[in-house]
């Protein structure tokens, strides 16, 4: 009467099937409820709008001055290149808009995820049907993030103007959305991590922005005084101090997205570029063909565009890459937290839920330790 | 033959560090009761439930659904239920249909055979013409009739409906009742708690009253309160002017099991009522009734005092009644 009413049966294909549905179901509500009205459309369009303005004011800003200098000594472009000029400079600018936009607004989706549903008390009657936590924090995300990459791949025809100045390739974008899509990933996954973390929404948001202000600012930070520090002249002391990590530019999406605009330059760091890569030290240009600009080092430069097809994720023969070490270090951070936030959401008395198959009793360790967990958890409701 | 439990619980304990919330409970209620558990706040009937929810584990104990243990195979026992908790949310932002097209997915119910589902359910609790609706339009006595809606998604066999009648006004308790009382007649087994007893009292198959942690007393509201009225509250009328009165006062006062007679009106034409508490049973009663008119007094009224179901309640768990109240 009862179980024969589901479709669900037993077995590991079933039990994948049953999963994706489990993610499609909480998808399906969530777009219901937030797609729901004029807000999203209202939302995308001013987005869409405001990326249109900051293209045409690059346009506007640029032209004249690129067109003025071309071929002039010492300028660096020539007559050729000033429309691929203009091109670069508009991609430069919309990328780290975009990247900076992705880093505030993933959080803002994510971070009342789970929360909410905590303090709306709905979360008792999700996690009392037969899903698993696993399927509805996963649902959470998807559904989360499925707005901000509207927004991210909404963007691409207006990048792709730059296709008509030159300058950027097809690859380019490719690479741009790449990262993007990567970091707003990771970033959501950050903002769900603190939902399910703090009890209040408020508190998720401060911490999920936190985060996101320790993985800009923070490492940024943090790598260039310790740079400053380990090349300062050492005086008396003993052996050189270590070197940054290099690692810490790889939670920097800022530096995955200036490899990417740094490899379509032209004329080096010498525009808003340059105090950035200056931040992270030079050796950081080394991405992109090795074109000669100066001791920074630069992109691509003159040379002719690669096909975009085979460049896409396959670092350049003659330099090295920081984007897919940020894009995969934001995928595994997103990962890693997604698997924590599925523990969070579970509460003490129904770690069973966790298992993968089906416990026949709930083993020693698990009683003896719920009275402890439960009892933090019930002071707190 | 004797029929599986639907809800079985074994010595159910449920400790919190060096709290009792649970201390051994043992329930067992048939297929198609209405089962009802009764006590304070704080009693242990939330924790009783959400163990049978399969949302907490028991310190100690066995608890079986439909016969399955509940640590064994939750699961399979969140398919045989359908939980409602005494605090929960609705999605405000989703219409009446939306709401119950999401758990009948998050229960895994076939999408062709959704709408009508949730027709049938909607008609059942009695909002078939808000089904469009959103679901933040809905009173309060709605929302509660929705989340019951929401719990019958999946066709169980068990319903735990944690206060399903709190906070609604008396209009939308007799209607939840009425639903209730449907729900049984398709064949439901329902546990149902309360704080309050007379709320339950008219349509439990069975109660449990808890206090505590502890089981009181079990059984039929009918056992509970024959256990109960070991002194039973007689009411007699005798006719007759003062005198009379005062004779059949002192004659029941003399007679064996009747404690302290109370004359209970002061009308002046009429027959006066006395109230007594006699510790004897049906047979005794009618005894002393014949006792009385044989020895002349003139009984124009003889029977049981009604006591509220809430005295008995309060008789059993021993608290005054504003802290049950509150």
């Amino acid at each position: 009467m009862s179980a024969t009413g589901t479709t669900f049966g037993s077995g590991r294909r079933s039990a994948v099937r049953e999963f994706g549905s489990a993610v499609l179901t909480i998808m399906t509500k969530e777009l219901r409820s937030r797609m729901r009205g004029r807000r999203a459309f209202i939302i995308l369009t001013a987005y869409l709008g405001v990326l249109a303005l900051i293209t045409y004011g690059v346009y506007v800003t640029v032209a004249p001055f690129v067109l003025e200098n071309a071929g002039q000594v010492g300028q660096g472009t020539s007559q050729a290149n000033a429309s691929r000029s203009i091109g670069q400079w508009i991609f430069s600018v919309l990328s780290i808009f975009q990247i900076i936009l992705v880093s505030m607004m993933a959080p803002a989706f994510t971070a009342g995820q789970i929360s909410l549903e905590r303090e709306k008390q709905t979360l008792d009657l999700l996690i009392s049907t037969p899903m698993r936590p696993g399927a509805i924090v996963i649902g959470k995300l998807v559904t989360a993030l499925a707005f901000v990459v509207l927004m991210v791949v909404a963007a691409i025809p207006i990048t792709a103007i730059v296709l008509m100045y030159g300058g950027a390739s097809v690859g380019d974008i490719v690479r741009q959305q790449i990262l993007l899509l990567s970091v707003a990933i990771g970033f959501g996954a950050i903002g769900l991590f603190a939902s399910a973390l703090m009890r209040r929404t408020q508190a998720a948001t401060v911490v999920a922005y936190g985060a996101v202000l320790a993985l800009t600012l923070g490492t940024a930070m943090t790598y260039t005084f310790w740079t400053e520090l380990a090349t300062r002249d050492q005086g008396f002391v003993i052996g050189a101090r270590p070197a940054a990590p290099e690692q810490l530019r790889w939670v920097n999406p800022m530096i995955g997205m200036l490899d990417i605009v740094a490899g379509v330059e032209i004329d080096g760091p010498t525009r808003f570029t340059a105090p950035l890569y200056q931040l992270f030290g030079e050796d950081l240009a080394v991405s992109g063909a090795g074109f000669d600009c100066g001791n920074f080092g630069c992109g691509r430069g003159l040379e002719p565009v690669p096909d975009p097809a085979l460049d896409v994720l396959l670092p350049s023969p003659t330099g090295d890459h920081w984007w897919p070490r940020v894009a995969l270090t934001f995928l595994a951070i997103a990962g890693v937290l997604t698997i924590a936030s599925m523990r969070l959401v579970v509460p003490p008395g129904m770690r069973w839920a966790l298992r993968r198959r089906r416990p026949a009793r709930f083993d020693a360790a698990t009683v003896e330790a719920a009275p402890l967990i439960e009892e933090l958890g019930e002071a707190e409701r | 033959m004797m029929s599986v439990p639907v809800v079985e619980t074994r010595g159910l304990v449920k400790r919190y560090g060096d709290q009792v919330a649970v201390a051994g409970v043992d329930l067992r209620v048939g297929p198609g009761e209405i089962y009802g558990l009764v006590g304070p706040n704080g009693a242990g009937k939330t924790t009783t439930m959400r163990i049978l929810a399969t949302l907490l584990a028991p310190t100690a104990g066995e608890a079986f659904v439909a016969g399955i243990p509940i640590d064994a195979d939750p699961i399979e026992v969140r398919r045989r239920i359908g939980y409602m908790p005494d605090f929960y949310g609705v999605y405000d932002d989703l219409r009446v249909w939306e709401y119950l097209d999401f758990f009948g997915r998050c229960y895994g119910v076939p999408a062709n055979r959704r709408p009508t589902m949730i027709g049938e359910l909607l008609e059942i609790v009695g909002l078939g013409e808000k089904r469009d609706a959103y679901v933040e339009s809905l009173s309060r006595g709605m929302r509660q009739r929705l989340c019951l809606a929401h719990t019958l998604v999946h066709d169980p066999v068990l319903l735990i409906l944690d206060e399903p009648a709190s906070g609604l006004d008396p209009r939308a308790r007799v209607e939840m009742r009425e639903i209730l009382r449907e729900l049984r007649s398709m064949g439901k087994t329902i546990l149902v708690s309360s704080h309050i007893l007379p709320e339950l009292g008219e349509m439990c198959t069975g109660v449990a009253i808890i206090d505590r942690g502890e089981v009181l007393r079990a059984g039929t509201i009918d056992e509970i309160e024959r256990s109960l009225r070991a002194a039973a509250l007689i009411q007699v009328e005798i006719l007759g002017g003062e005198e009379a009165v005062a004779a059949a006062t002192t004659w029941l006062a003399g007679h064996d099991g009747v404690g302290e007679v109370i004359r209970i009106d002061e009308a002046v034409d009429g027959p006066a009522r006395l109230e007594l508490p006699f510790g004897g049973d049906d047979e005794a009663q009618a005894d002393l009734l014949r006792a009385m008119v044989e020895a002349g007094h003139r009984v124009a009224g003889f029977g049981q005092a009604t006591t509220d179901l809430e005295e008995i309640f309060l008789r059993v768990t021993g608290q005054p009644r504003d802290e049950v109240e509150a």
